[in-house]
């Protein structure tokens, strides 16, 4: 019974791309391939069949992928918003591919680039080193000098809990970060949105007692003060969380500092 | 080292090797005439597993400098509207605060946008001159404020002066 109901279903599905006419969508991708560091990046187009694939980027990606180009390189994971890992500039945007519908518009061609002012690794793959390591010097995990005897968590109140609610989400795929022009100018030194998103997610934590030493480590020109409220984090974040709102609050904590 | 084939190529050498990286932060973008010191290969310094270690702490640039920064920009909304409400003709006490504070707002304003855009990481000196030429022009410009309030009839006075000059040579016309 099931099988025949799945049977007639692939059939009709089978069907229904064989009659309907091909929606072939172009995808212009930025190309680099370290092994001939020579030859410059160039922009590389490709037609997919719209029928024949996924509703998001990504499925686009992995279609040219398996179907026409093995050599395309990307990072990706969950396929689902969760992992971060394949962040990239789609349409002008920073943005998560597997939650950037493609638009059905074929006459118009999506543009993919990786990351903005990154140093590539190769094609959509940015190195993130940099990155990583800010988020490291921001100690992001509990500071305590005694955790409860019983071994068991360390309780909170509800309002506590409700502090970190649009911070922990941060799946830190460093969309707002690398749209942020100052984290493009500086980002040997201004730590960027998203670390400075979580060092206030560490800060707010009523289990964390290193505050103090926290707002020590912002204390300079660099750290957070290169923010200049330009608020492209908060507008291109694709979890709709808000870094803007969270540096201001740190740069408030800092001001009675 | 390039005839091994791909495969047996690891794409991370070492940090050294990261001249193989692609950019899309062009050195294009530092300022033609000013020299540049040389910068860490991909901005890391030091291993991959460190972390960054920010700067020393610094009151003064750091949080202070923020609070002075706002009082700044708070203070000019009393003062800019004051004048735009009465019209011409304000004490010179206000004149004179006016001046001064505009003039620190933008003193501040032209030293952010030299940190951003002429960082000490990159041009080393050069941002160093580039704050003095700031400092001399502020210099100047406490000069000019000087010579307004007492010679002539104060900042206000100049700029309602020049729109009535305006309207004067348009009637001439």
């Amino acid at each position: 019974m099931l099988k025949s109901v799945i049977s007639k279903r692939t059939l009709a599905t089978a069907a229904a791309t064989a009659t309907k006419p091909p929606k072939m969508k172009s995808f212009k991708i930025y190309r680099w391939n370290p092994d001939t560091p020579a030859v410059k990046p160039k922009m590389q187009e490709f037609q997919v069949d719209l029928n024949d694939c996924g509703p998001m980027v990504l499925d686009a990606l992995l279609k040219i992928k398996n179907e026409q180009d093995h050599t395309l390189t990307f990072r990706r994971s969950c396929r689902e918003g969760i992992c971060g890992s394949c962040a990239m500039n789609i349409g002008g945007r920073n943005t998560l591919a597997c939650l950037c519908k493609i638009d059905k518009n074929v006459n118009k061609t999506v543009k993919i680039y990786p990351l903005p002012h990154m140093h590539i690794v190769k094609d959509l793959v940015p190195d993130l080193t940099q990155f990583y390591k800010q988020y490291k010097s921001i100690h992001p995990y509990l500071h305590r000098a005694k955790f409860p005897a019983d071994g068991k968590e360390i309780l909170q109140s509800v309002e506590d809990r409700k502090k970190l609610d649009g911070l922990y989400e941060c799946i830190l795929c460093a969309c707002c970060s690398t749209s942020c022009p100052s984290y493009w100018w500086n980002s040997e030194e201004y730590l960027g949105p998203a670390v400075l998103m979580q060092a206030y997610r560490w800060m707010v934590d009523t289990r964390d007692e290193a505050f103090a030493s926290r707002k020590e480590e912002l204390q300079n020109s660099m750290s957070v003060y290169r923010c200049h409220t330009i608020l492209n984090c908060t507008r291109t974040c694709p979890k709709g969380l808000n870094p803007g709102k969270a540096i201001a609050e740190i740069k408030k904590f800092l001001a009675v500092d | 080292m390039f005839t091994r084939p791909a495969l047996l190529r690891p794409v991370f050498r070492s940090t050294t090797n990261r001249a193989l990286f692609h950019t899309t932060k062009s050195n294009n973008l530092t300022i033609p005439f000013l020299s540049t010191l040389p910068q860490a290969p991909g901005g890391v310094k030091g291993d991959v597993n460190e972390a960054f270690v920010p700067p020393p702490v610094d009151k003064v640039h750091g949080s202070y400098h923020w609070d002075f920064e706002r009082v700044l920009a708070v203070s000019l909304i009393p003062l800019v509207s004051l004048p735009l409400a009465s019209g011409a003709g304000i004490p010179v006490i206000a004149d004179t605060l006016l001046s001064s504070v505009l003039l620190a707002h933008c003193y501040v304003g032209f030293q952010s946008c030299i940190i951003d855009y002429i960082p000490k990481r990159v041009y080393g000196k050069n941002h160093n001159y580039a704050m003095y030429l700031l400092t001399l022009g502020s210099l100047f410009s406490i000069a000019g404020i000087y010579h307004l309030e007492t010679k002539e009839n104060g900042l206000i006075g100049v700029l309602t002066s020049c729109w009535k000059e305006e309207s004067k040579t348009e009637e001439k016309k």
